[in-house]
């Protein structure tokens, strides 16, 4: 018993980095419909950008997190109105020639400023504890990213579910031609989205630094997760994304406790068989079901 | 008219390539092409080679004897061992390089097996540790290591200091499962038991279910496998977190605690044992030497790593080939030289097996500690010119 809710806990903090990081590329998939392979590239460069204010400047861990989620956004906003708007009516192929050669420059610039090593954690000492949870000892870290997770799982919901914004959102991932003909303008909410989800994947990587090392192959190393959540939880749908994430975290996690032999297949055979069942993701939005 | 006019043309042609042999016979130049990752996840293997060999030709010059030692530099990627041979065609074929060298992984020294002995090119190994190697192909010599070589003696030091029961995790590839069976061999021929082994997927970096395993299995050591940066970073993190180290648990490895990584871990890998050929922070004359000429020629405080090492004494080997026999030289001629030679190596002396052109070394075991603030290795056993146990075993593999 002790030992499921072990792996529960491994799980869900696993899945709640993988939602932090994740969300942003299916609400932008959903959205604008572009083939975004350089999301990984913008969690790592948060990631970077936090573990450089931490080690350098002395910035406090969770503020560092938060100016790194800034910086991606601002990059995420100036690589949308130069980079990624005229790719909108263009096919999937140069959409995704495009985006991974965005990711190869960013594993380039990085291996080349900061070296090809991984770079040091930054989980402060009063997060790397064990800390007592009634029936064993847990790393507080992993605590911590499970509240995290959850806290900006509820935020964003509040903006997608709950808000003026987030209502248009929706209706403009459901039916983007609609939108437009009703008057929302749908290209600034592309770039609003667009920063926002940059924001959320900087913030990930830095976060969940000591879940996913951060080097400079971490742009590719970790898109298949990012897709899997996307395709799994389906496209354009938030909470989709963040029941994938959680089960791709639990089923991943006890797979290789409970099967280590069979390592992660467990996790393709799961996503494998949801596709089979449902095509178009767990919880797709309209337009798309 | 014409006939005039062809005479000179031909008596001019000659004349300028008489004059270029004549010249060359004075100054050649020496070419020494080297095949590493530059880009993708191996890059630090390449950057670590290049350093130690533009710091070795800044130390001791350019040229031996007058004849230039050019080095020709080719980045394979992320691994690729097509593109490897690819390289090593155009290098040997257009280049026209006298001795050819690099490799990061196996699998692009193997690919390399056919194109050297057809062309005789003398080929030194800078890293990849797979045993058979260079049994691949007589022009082959190695100058780094083998993965059963620098692993051999960890097993036998930890029954003597007192691990009884150890746990086993290794990156799923085939040197983390050579890495699995040699370990565990030494060390229950030293009277230890392995009570669990894990075999991960080499692109796993979530290694929580896995410490947790080894957690509950409550060996007295973890031995870990994992190639250098994220997974074994992640490894290591992992181990300290989750209390492994707090229950008690020796954490043992080899190359991941090389210095080049220990930041990485922070103060998480103090402590934790590793075997290995080369510890960087040693105080041979030769170490401190090639240190200083790797500070001086980066321009920052560098920490070389085994490729550098292997970098380093592969540049050696070819100064000191040149110097004995100019700068024309047969692959026989190369290899039947290098494979006499000992060398004062910053890791200590090495030679080579000339049956088998492998290196044999010393194998250190060391701790990780802290030292005037900084986290390095620090010898506390060493065992003396080690053969690859491999090959011994396995007299006959081709």
């Amino acid at each position: 018993m002790t030992q499921l809710l072990t792996i529960l806990l491994d799980g869900m903090s696993y899945g709640m980095v993988l939602f932090i990081i994740s969300v942003g590329l299916t609400v932008t998939m959903g959205l604008m419909r572009v083939v975004n392979l350089a999301h990984g590239a913008f969690a790592m460069i948060g990631g970077y950008m936090a573990t450089v204010l931490v080690l350098k400047l002395g910035v406090p861990f969770l503020l560092a997190c938060v100016l790194a989620a800034i910086a991606a956004g601002i990059l995420g906003g100036l690589a949308e109105m130069t980079v990624y708007r005229p790719l909108y009516r263009k096919g999937e192929l140069p959409q995704v020639l495009l985006t991974i050669g965005l990711c190869f420059v960013a594993i380039a610039a990085l291996t080349f400023f900061v070296g090809p090593t991984p770079l040091p954690a930054i989980v402060p000492a009063w997060l790397d504890q064990m800390v007592d949870i009634g029936f064993r000892l847990y790393p507080a870290y992993r605590l911590f990213l499970i509240v995290v997770g959850g806290l900006l799982a509820f935020v964003v919901w509040l903006i997608i579910e709950r808000s003026l914004f987030g209502a248009r959102l929706r209706a403009a991932v459901d039916d983007p031609q609609m939108a437009r003909s009703v008057g929302m303008d749908v290209s600034r909410m592309f770039t609003i989205t667009f920063v926002g989800g940059c924001a959320l994947a900087g913030f990930g990587g830095a976060i969940g630094a000591g879940v996913l090392p951060l080097e400079p192959f971490y742009a590719l190393r970790y898109l298949v997760y990012f897709l899997i959540v996307v395709a799994v939880g389906g496209m354009g749908s938030f909470r989709g994304s963040l029941v994938a994430a959680l089960a791709i975290g639990i089923v991943d996690t006890a797979g290789r406790y409970i099967v280590p032999q069979f390592g992660g297949f467990l996790l393709y055979l799961l996503v494998f068989a949801l596709l089979l069942w449902r095509p178009n993701g767990l919880l797709p939005p309209k337009s798309v079901a | 008219m014409k006939r005039v006019l062809a005479a000179t043309t031909i008596a001019a042609v000659m004349f300028s390539v008489s004059a270029a042999s004549l010249s060359s016979a004075h100054a050649d130049v020496v070419k020494f092409g080297i095949i590493m990752p530059f880009s993708g996840p191996f890059a630090v293997l390449g950057k670590q080679a290049k350093e130690a060999v533009e710091a070795f030709q800044k130390l001791n010059g350019k040229t031996v004897n007058g004849h230039e030692v050019q080095v020709i530099w080719r980045d394979e990627g992320a691994g690729d061992a097509a593109k490897t041979r690819q390289f090593a065609e155009e290098l040997i074929l257009r280049e026209k390089v006298n001795v050819l060298g690099g490799f990061a992984l196996t699998p692009d020294a193997l690919a390399v097996a056919e194109v050297i002995s057809e062309a005789q090119t003398p080929t030194v190994i800078l890293n990849a540790a797979t045993s058979i190697i260079p049994r691949k192909s007589p022009y082959f010599i190695r100058v780094s290591m083998t993965a059963a070589q620098y692993i051999s003696p960890l097993g036998g030091w930890a029954t003597k200091n007192g691990v009884k029961t150890a746990y086993t995790m290794v990156s799923d590839y085939g040197p983390g499962i050579d890495m699995e069976g040699e370990f565990t061999s030494s060390f229950e021929k030293g009277g230890g038991k392995v009570v669990g082994k894990d075999r991960v997927p080499l692109n796993v970096t979530d290694f929580a279910p896995y410490m947790e395993r080894a957690l509950q299995s409550k060996a007295d050591a973890l031995f870990i496998f994992a190639p250098g940066g994220a997974p074994s970073v992640a490894m290591v993190r992992e181990f300290e977190r989750r209390g492994l180290k707090q229950a008690g648990m020796k954490l043992m490895g080899s190359g991941e605690m090389q210095e080049i990584f220990l930041p990485s871990f922070g103060d998480s890998v103090l402590g934790a044992i590793s075997s290995n050929h080369y510890t960087e922070s040693n105080q041979r004359p030769e170490n401190i030497a090639f240190r200083k000429a790797l500070n001086e020629s980066t321009g920052r405080e560098a920490v070389p790593d085994i490729v550098a090492v292997a970098a380093w004494d592969g540049m050696q080997l070819v100064y000191e080939t040149v110097k004995s026999l100019g700068p024309k030289f047969t692959g026989d001629q190369a290899i039947d030289f290098m494979k006499k030679q000992t060398i004062n190596s910053p890791r200590g002396p090495i030679s080579f097996d000339p049956k088998e052109r492998d290196i044999i070394q010393n194998v250190y075991v060391r701790e990780v500690r802290k030292v005037d603030g900084k986290v390095i290795n620090v010898d506390i056993a060493t065992v003396e010119q080690v053969r690859d146990p491999w090959k011994d075993n396995n007299p006959n593999a081709k």
